[in-house]
């Protein structure tokens, strides 16, 4: 039967359609079983502090990097737009919103999203291959306690100063864009940023810290312990991982936005 | 004792175990042998279950494991240790490491007791000097002991080898025969290892099961594998290694 006929495509249809609804469910179980072993973290103290100063000490330098070419591209950009409206008093008003709310956690995100979730999944795609989580389990330890719970909880706790890390960083790159690039004051800077400031600025920045860590991890040591097929087979879960993750930030970070705006509007 | 009955085992529709029964008595050296990817290393996943069947039974002393759940199977693991077929050491770790770990995780004793449960490992392994390399910069021999030795550290009373001397040089797979034919000597221990060597069967092993396209076509005392009249097995006896 050729590959195009209709009867075919639905039936290829119909497997990837079952496939993926399987998938979704051993992840749910996954997510599950992830969460459930958080009061194991006693015993697994010293792994948490592992991976804490993995994705949170070891990724400062990539969300600086983000975080400062964004603040200032930000404010370059839209300084210039609100100089044509005679409004560029409004410029830390405009870029305040911008990087604290949307473009810091989501900048950071993505960036953890390839360094902490490539490392995971890469990470853990090879112990997968190379049958260490197999001696985990035959030994008797909990592989899903021992090596995902600690990226869990780590990321959990150090994604809240990662975020705050990079809106810091952001507006004060912007503020100095703005002030030797556009020449405004940092007083009109500032304070065209400081009244308006609303607990839901906060909200939404910092509620995308858990909600990204627990995508970022989930779904990359999901992708590495599903790993089959030697090392191309790590190299390809290494590669949906990040894929996967990286869309699903995105996605959340909308989604997150709409729900804190709609609700504390 | 180590009992597999009438264990169906499917990946997707692919049929891997048609209604397998085999058992593993205590004290006794026990090879399972067949052709590349039949499902060999599948048979001793199951016994530890690490994978679960689509039916049948596995039994370990007597009770059904197939039901139970992940962390009821720790305490029946233990009574096992596997040497897996590229050792699975952790390779982030030293070799002492490597030992202590599952002590550590699993068992509440003083750290001088983990210690000289470690030596006792080390020295069996013939690492003394090693200790704190990492497993890389072992030869595949030295790797394999390793291997064996952290399978020793809960004391078990089987030993499950998966193609024990694949991919080791002549002289390190005599070392490893050696090794687990001196464990039951001197120790004991029972073990089961699966193999596509033939020689290695003969070396060794009280009894063989010899797994074909999903079936056991013989299981009975290694010296009766002559009198068979089955084809493939005639055929393994003449060519020696089993590549099909």
């Amino acid at each position: 039967m050729p590959v195009t006929s209709p009867s075919n495509l639905k039936e290829q249809a119909e497997l990837k359609l079952k496939d993926f609804l399987l998938t979704m469910q051993e992840f749910f179980f996954f997510a599950v079983r992830a969460f459930s072993t958080i009061p194991k973290i006693k015993r697994y103290w010293r792994d948490v502090l592992d991976q804490a100063l993995i994705c949170g000490v070891e990724s400062i330098p990539i969300v600086l990097v983000s975080a400062i070419s964004i603040g200032g591209l930000m404010a370059m950009e839209v300084g210039n737009l609100l100089e044509d409206f005679g409004a560029k008093t409004m410029l830390g008003r405009s870029t305040s919103n911008a990087v604290l709310r949307e473009l810091g956690p989501l900048l950071m995100g993505l960036m953890l999203a390839a360094r902490y979730g490539s490392r995971n999944g890469a990470e853990l795609g090879a112990m997968q291959i190379s049958e260490q989580i197999d001696a985990l389990r035959a030994f008797g330890t909990d592989p899903i306690a021992k090596l995902v719970m600690p990226r869990l909880v780590a990321a959990l706790l150090m994604f809240f100063p990662l975020v705050a890390l990079s809106d810091f960083a952001g507006l004060q790159t912007a503020a100095f864009v703005a002030e030797h690039y556009h020449k405004i004051d940092p007083g009109i800077f500032w304070n065209s940023i400081y009244p308006k400031l609303a607990p839901k600025d906060f909200v939404v920045t910092f509620l995308k810290a858990p909600v990204f860590a627990v995508i970022i991890t989930l779904v990359s040591s999901f992708n590495g312990f599903s790993a089959r097929g030697g090392t191309a087979g790590v190299g390809r879960s290494t590669i949906k991982g990040i894929v996967a993750s990286s869309g699903l930030v995105l996605v959340a970070n909308f989604y997150v936005s709409k729900l804190v705006l709609d609700f504390m509007h | 004792m180590i009992e597999l009955r009438n264990v169906t085992l499917k990946y997707g529709e692919k049929l891997i175990l048609d209604k397998v029964s085999l058992t593993v008595r205590n004290n006794t050296i026990k090879a399972v042998l067949g052709p590349s990817g039949v499902g060999k290393s599948t048979i001793i996943k199951l016994m530890l279950g690490l994978i679960k069947p689509n039916s049948g039974q596995v039994l370990v002393d007597g009770v059904d494991i197939t039901p139970m759940k992940e962390a009821e199977l720790y305490p029946i693991r233990r009574k096992m240790g596997i040497v897996f077929q590229g050792n699975a050491l952790f390779d982030s770790m030293t070799i002492s490491q490597n030992f202590s770990f599952f002590l550590r995780e699993n068992l509440r004793l003083p750290e001088e007791e983990i210690e000289r449960r470690v030596m006792e490992q080390i020295r069996f392994a013939g690492l003394e000097g090693y200790e704190e390399q990492l497993p890389e910069s072992l030869s595949g021999g030295m790797r394999k002991r390793v291997a064996i030795g952290r399978a020793l550290i809960f004391n078990p009373g089987t030993i499950l080898f998966d193609e024990p001397t694949a991919g080791l040089d002549p002289v390190s797979s005599k070392k490893i025969l050696n090794l687990i034919a001196d464990l039951r000597k001197n120790s004991n221990l029972g073990a089961v290892f699966v193999t596509h060597i033939i020689d290695d069967v003969f070396a060794i092993a009280d009894e063989t099961a010899v797994l074909y396209q999903g079936k056991i076509i013989f299981d009975d005392l290694t010296g009766k594998l002559h009198e068979s009249d089955h084809p493939f097995i005639c055929s393994i006896l003449s060519d020696k290694i089993l590549e099909l």
